[in-house]
């Protein structure tokens, strides 16, 4: 009797224990993409493992140079050796010093003789001298170097699953636990676009300035909070994450895009039906896929190390167009004076023909448009969505916002509103009027009359001078 | 044994009052160094203590009547042949414990009349109070709406009001209030180094007013649990002198009106 009573009583506590949540934590997981799983088994295998040794798992990251990511917080050139061997001076990259390192350093030669390998470090200081344990065998001024690499990284990811995954979830594909109670849906990183940047239409990326404003500040009207509470290091350590999290899901989204159209296992069905039908003899199932098998591995060997290569690039270098600060809305004349006159012209052109505000926004800036009532195509293909109104690119049904409220999701200021016109919002059907459809002067007085809405007294079509001159008398 | 539980019981008793006496030196009864920072907070901190020491008296006088009481029956038991004692009930007694406690609690419920009616009632919140700020709580954060620089705090919005979020400046040294609204479901403004604590209820504009007394910077944080960010809705509340915040609300109304024109590319 006592024996059969210990032992529950040992297998008792583990068991409690582990109900408490106590033991070893689940490992989180970059989840795949549809397109990736959906893809024939080889092709599949090949974007997986391409991606993975590309960019690794949550718990084991893996940088990659070819992308334009800050992955340490310290990094420099080699300018001119020290006082010993073991010593140099190094020209920090402006905001990468020294500002706390950890004990027990390591120093990352990042190009040059030395480079990818490590060396201990036993000193650095803010003004450039570093100490290592031992001389590097060759180096040369202008060698970059790295101190604790991947450590902005490592920070990144820890902000990042505390307080963001939960939404947007671990891959950044905006389908966090939380996300299913959330509408409008957190950001799906992986398709590369973010709405409020303050770039041109031209470039698609945001600015770190703008990835920065969003945690800051949130989104009013979503349940993007504001971070406004986060330090300053933590912040710029989870925008690089969230920047590697999206270059991470575009570049597997491209791959799967080159390889869907022949290696999917939709293709391989369509294929299958097309024969069928044509009546062609000796093309079943089984065999169109050992066919499609051995293309693939043939385009494996052949082209697909150049198409990664490419990808690379092209993804690299449109995040890095957003860093060109020519590539940034800058009005060329300063906001025209917000009077009753400017506000009238930007009725007008809200009205016009020219942008036509109001199919999207309605005439009275409601957001009741008659584009809500139409059935829209998909993007990129003849079929429409099942639902009417306006959709967003990742597919979500989306509103034109109502003008009258007076909540602004990318920023209030005036030089905000300037560029969603100028810009338009990437991602969305909301189009760029700057450069080509509204010069400058216009925008702005569009503005000037966007931002009167939420404070018109009555319907513009009863004597509208009157009512914007009231609102216009409140303002100094 | 007997006698042991009954010092058991004692030793308990002991320890609970002896913790109780050392912990405001050790900050673990008011959050940091123990002092409120507003004057109606010293007032709140000044009923807390009061209460504590009407209970620590009645605890340790009801503990020594218990411990008297565990000790003799201790010994009593020893002896197999003890006659025991029969009462029942002495209606003295009765009164008598229901009589004086009902006179603390009456004692201790006109006693903090004022300080309730300084603070909720709003005939008697301060005649001289300024209308700093609009404050709106939603999931998960505080969005705040200020009167421009020269203006008083209407109730709707207007097109030169400041608004930031997660970030309340009130001046210190006079009493200042908040309008407090909620967009969605209920939740609470909470200060706890100023002692200030208000429900916000969809649907209702709450006046709250409170007056800091020190420069610094307070942690608000929301108290009524609404919804799965509840934990971390956390804002802070920057009470400053009358000229930072004149200044401050100057640097951000220049930047909410920003228009993004610089004067260098004029040349282009």
């Amino acid at each position: 009797m006592s024996v059969i009573r210990t032992s529950i009583a040992r297998c008792a506590v583990p068991l409690l224990l582990a109900a408490l949540g106590c033991g070893k934590n689940p490992q989180a997981q970059f989840q795949w993409r549809d397109s990736t799983t959906e893809l024939i088994p080889n092709a599949s295998k090949a974007v997986q493992k391409t991606i993975v040794d590309h960019f690794g798992t949550p718990d084991e990251l893996v940088a990659w140079d070819k992308l334009p990511v800050h992955y340490s917080r310290v990094t420099g050139t080699l300018a001119e050796a020290g006082a010993s061997a073991e010593q140099f001076r190094i020209a920090w990259d402006p905001g990468f010093a020294p500002a706390e390192l950890p004990k027990n350093n390591q120093l990352l030669w990042l190009s040059g003789a030395n480079a990818a390998s490590q060396q201990n470090v036993v000193n650095v200081d803010a003004a450039g001298l570093v100490t290592l344990e031992a001389p590097p065998n060759i180096w040369a001024p202008g060698d970059r170097v790295a101190v604790n690499f991947g450590d902005r990284m490592q920070l990144g990811r820890v902000v990042y699953m505390k307080n963001c995954h939960h939404c947007h979830g671990v891959a950044g594909d905006g389908n966090g636990p939380t996300a299913k109670f959330l509408t409008p849906k957190p950001r799906d990183y992986r398709l590369g676009y973010f709405k409020f940047t303050s770039t041109n239409s031209m470039t698609i990326k945001p600015t770190r300035d703008d990835l920065r404003s969003v945690i800051k500040y949130g989104i009013p009207g979503t349940y993007m909070p504001s971070f406004l509470l986060m330090k300053d290091e933590e912040v710029t350590a989870v925008i690089e994450y969230v920047r590697w999290l999206a270059m991470r899901g575009e570049m597997e989204k491209r791959l799967d895009d080159e390889l869907t159209a022949d290696y999917s296992l939709a293709s391989i069905d369509a294929s299958v039906k097309k024969a069928k039908d044509s009546g062609e003899k000796g093309a079943s199932k089984s065999q169109l896929l050992k066919q499609a098998n051995d293309d693939l591995k043939q385009y494996l060997a052949e082209d697909y190390p150049t198409t990664v290569n490419d990808t690379a690039e092209m993804v690299a270098e449109s995040w890095t167009s957003a860093d060109d600060p020519a590539n940034v809305v800058t009005p060329s004349v300063p906001r025209v004076a917000d009077t009753a006159e400017s506000r009238a012209r930007g009725r007008m052109i809200y009205l016009s023909d020219k942008a036509k505000c109001y199919t999207c926004h309605g005439p009275h800036g409601r957001g009741d448009g008659a584009a809500t009532e139409d059935f829209w195509p998909k993007p990129g293909s003849q079929e429409k969505y099942a639902n009417r109104g306006l959709h967003d690119f990742w597919g979500n049904p989306l509103s034109p916002r109502d003008l009258t409220k007076g909540q602004y999701r990318g920023g209030r200021r005036p030089i905000d509103l300037f560029r969603r016109v100028h810009a338009g919002i990437k991602g969305t059907p909301m189009p760029a009027f700057g450069g080509t459809v509204l010069k400058d002067e216009d925008i702005w007085d569009v503005v000037n009359y966007v931002m009167s809405l939420p404070f018109e007294a009555q319907s513009p079509s009863k004597a509208p001078a009157k009512a914007l001159a009231t609102t216009a008398q409140v303002e100094q | 044994m007997g006698r042991f539980w009954a010092i058991f019981f004692m030793f308990s008793a002991f320890l609970a009052v002896a913790l109780f006496v050392v912990a405001p030196d050790n900050g673990w009864w008011f959050p940091e160094d123990g002092r409120a920072h507003t004057s109606l907070g010293q007032k709140i901190d000044d009923l807390f203590y009061l209460i504590l020491v009407i209970t620590g008296v009645t605890f340790v006088g009801v503990q020594i009547a218990l411990g008297y009481v565990l000790w003799r029956g201790a010994a009593a038991g020893q002896d197999p042949q003890a006659k025991s004692q029969f009462t029942h009930g002495s209606h003295t007694l009765e009164v008598i414990w229901t009589i004086v406690p009902s006179g603390i609690l009456l004692f201790i419920a006109l006693y903090q009349m004022d300080v309730w009616a300084h603070y909720r009632v709003r005939t008697m919140f301060p005649k001289k109070m300024e209308a700093v700020a609009e404050v709106t709580a939603r999931q998960f954060e505080w969005r705040i709406r200020y009167p421009a620089h020269g203006k008083k705090l209407m109730p709707t919005p207007q097109p030169d009001d400041i608004y930031t979020v997660n970030d309340l400046h009130v001046p210190a040294g006079h009493p200042v209030s908040i309008s407090l609204r909620s967009d969605d479901v209920q939740h609470s403004f909470f200060v706890p180094l100023l002692r200030v604590k208000q429900d916000a209820v969809p649907g209702l504009v709450i006046p709250v007013w409170f007056e800091v007394n020190d420069v610094g910077s307070y942690e608000l944080t929301c108290a009524e649990l609404c919804g799965w960010g509840h934990y971390k809705m956390k804002a802070r509340v920057v009470a400053e002198s009358d000229e930072d915040f004149e200044a401050w609300k100057s640097k951000t109304a220049k930047e909410q009106f920003d228009d993004g024109f610089k004067a260098e590319t004029k040349e282009e």
